[in-house]
């Protein structure tokens, strides 16, 4: 059987969703390698608790540095676990129930390399997600899941910030499949998590779509969450 | 080395945007054919609109993509004269479909028809007058006839243009289409599920018999409680997606997903009854060989290729027209009647034998021997 690892960078994750992030991973992965970006509260005793989680600590942290060296670093450590097919997800970042029973079927062929999937960013709760202008989860999809080749060199962009949660290489055009398995993306339910990503984002990134995190709710478009239906077969 | 350069010619093996991938039949048919091209040892690149962007459509046969500036008539005379000019170091060429051979086609080529397209009535927008449909012929007929051979997945595509064009009749090729006979076979033992499940296993598009379907399966589900609806495949839109989830999670029973290619077969085996409810525009599908394949009672639209696969009543039952009372009074049938599910599914499971796939690359290989020659 392919062996799928997933890796997370982590950061002062204590009362958010970490737990249930890492009790949904366990369903389908066979281990998750998790890089704590020197946090100063319990994240790293709540990453312990969990079975087959792989801990690794900055002293210092990387992330408000530079995040493409905290990305390598997360890197090097995952690909020493051997895995197969590699899925990287963020502490905030759920796939739906569904992931439960079709993951080993998604990963076990030879058809395609990478999966992508349309991840909804929830907004001031957990019913409804937002998709005005470029939060429209309906247009885009993100590759989060691919197929790792050992012979391979795998690179990062030197950039600061947002220099993505996949390395170079697997996000050529690879033969893809884009799945209907939705992504639920909760870093932004709490107004207070939205504000301080905002502030933090705001000191090295500038853009309408950073700005628009605090636009008026008359600005704001959601839709209701359409809950999803484990199959019966 | 290579046997030769072969240069295929494609409107969209994916979205023109290069990102939204397509699960259609038309695309696998691509994927297949890629394959035999490369067994057969022919170096293989493909081109289709687009903005100039490069994929792959299997590793290693690259897919190019050139803009369409013009289109008229179903015709797309800018995107034949770019692939006439960027893919000037091929042998040979292949046109994925009929129109594309026009105005012009490399000496070596074959042009493939995946069935009657011009039967739904909104063509009559495309060719609103009798000078609009005098042009469109003419286009065609020179399209036909500019390739050596064409090849049809049909025979509806194959009488009409003998009917229309009898001196066309020598050009003409009949390669039905395929099922992999290895991964589509019935399951080892049909569970004894209490429920029926209906599977419509499409691309989610008005022509397929979507919106015919969606109110029938409403008056079924409400009227069967042990009958369960499952809608697999991509929509036409990425909204039109969202809408069919919203629409399955309105009512009991209804599923909305789609699978990659190689888990259809274990979709099909745990299906019951399979609609392929195409009111125009269809081939010799594959998801209806598919489900013949698997052994599944196939209720399908009388048109097109469809009825070069089914005998209505003997392995299949086919509609005409495709209505909601139509299919309403066909699933009724299957569903109440365990027995005339079985026979229809064993005697599909017997014909599909006729398409497989290697009897498919068979009759391909033959035709490319005598073009690429």
């Amino acid at each position: 059987m392919p062996r799928l690892t997933a890796m997370m960078p982590v950061r002062n994750e204590a009362g958010r969703y970490l737990e249930e992030v890492l009790e949904n991973l366990l369903g389908y992965v066979d281990d998750i390698v998790i890089l704590d970006d020197a946090s100063t509260d319990a994240t790293p005793d709540i990453c312990r608790s969990f079975p087959r989680v792989i801990l690794h600590r900055n002293p210092e942290p990387l992330f408000s540095l530079d995040e493409s060296v905290l990305r390598e670093t997360l890197w090097r450590l995952t690909v020493a676990t051997e895995p197969s097919w590699i899925l990287s997800v963020d502490a905030d970042e759920m796939l739906e129930e569904r992931m439960r029973q079709e993951a080993p079927a998604l990963i076990g062929q030879d058809e395609y390399d990478c999966v992508e999937f349309r991840l909804f960013d929830f907004w001031g709760g957990r019913t409804h997600y937002r998709v005005d202008g470029g939060w429209n989860p309906w247009a885009r999809r993100v590759r989060m899941l691919f197929r790792y080749r050992p012979g391979q060199v795998y690179t990062w962009p030197r950039q600061r910030l947002h220099c993505g949660r996949i390395p170079l290489e697997a996000r050529e055009p690879l033969p893809v499949y884009q799945s209907d398995l939705r992504v639920m993306h909760l870093g932004w339910v709490r107004p207070e998590d939205a504000r301080r990503k905002y502030e933090q984002y705001r000191e090295r990134w500038s853009g309408p779509h950073l700005e628009s995190v605090l636009d008026p709710p008359e600005k704001i478009r959601l839709e209701p969450w359409i809950p999803g239906k484990l199959l019966p077969y | 080395m290579a046997k030769g350069r072969v240069g295929v010619l494609t409107t969209y093996h994916v979205h023109e945007d290069g990102k939204r991938v397509i699960y259609g039949g038309a695309e696998r048919y691509g994927i297949e054919f890629t394959r035999m091209l490369v067994e057969m040892e022919y170096d293989v690149t493909w081109w289709q609109i687009g903005s100039g962007w490069t994929q792959e459509v299997i590793p290693g046969v690259p897919l190019h993509s050139v803009p369409l500036r013009e289109a008229a008539y179903q015709t797309c005379p800018s995107l034949n004269r770019a692939f006439f000019e960027q893919a000037d170091r091929i042998d040979h060429a292949v046109y994925f479909s009929t129109l594309l051979a026009y105005p012009q086609a490399f000496e070596r080529s074959i042009a493939i028809s995946h069935g009657v397209y011009w039967d739904y009535p909104t063509w009559e927008t495309i060719v609103p007058t009798e000078r609009h449909r005098a042009e469109w012929r003419a286009r065609w007929y020179a399209a036909l006839n500019k390739p050596q051979k064409v090849v049809s997945c049909d025979t509806a595509t194959i009488r009409f243009i003998t009917a229309t064009w009898p001196g066309l009749a020598e050009k003409l090729e009949y390669v039905p289409n395929f099922v992999n006979l290895e991964e589509f076979h019935p399951p080892d033992a049909d569970a004894g599920r209490a429920s029926v499940r209906v599977l419509l296993p499409r691309r989610l598009t008005a022509v397929r018999g979507i919106n015919e379907t969606l109110t029938a399966m409403e008056r079924l589900l409400a009227a069967y409680p042990q009958l369960e609806f499952h809608l697999v495949g991509r929509g036409h839109s990425d909204h039109q997606e969202r809408d069919m989830l919203r629409w399955a999670h309105e009512h009991p029973r209804a599923y909305y997903y789609w699978r990659p290619p190689h888990l259809m077969p274990h979709v099909y085996r745990n299906m019951d009854i399979v609609l392929i409810p195409s009111k125009a525009a269809e081939g010799t599908s594959l998801s209806c060989l598919e489900a013949m394949a698997v052994g599944r009672a196939v209720v399908a639209g009388c048109t097109g290729g469809l009825t070069d696969l089914i005998l209505d009543g003997y392995n299949g039952l086919l509609l005409r027209p495709v209505t909601v009372r139509t299919l309403v009074e066909a699933i009724e049938a299957l569903v109440t009647g365990p027995d005339l599910r079985r026979e229809l599914g064993e005697r599909a499971e017997a014909t599909a034998r006729a398409f497989g796939l290697d009897q498919w690359k068979e009759r391909w290989r033959r035709v490319i021997e005598r073009v690429f020659r």
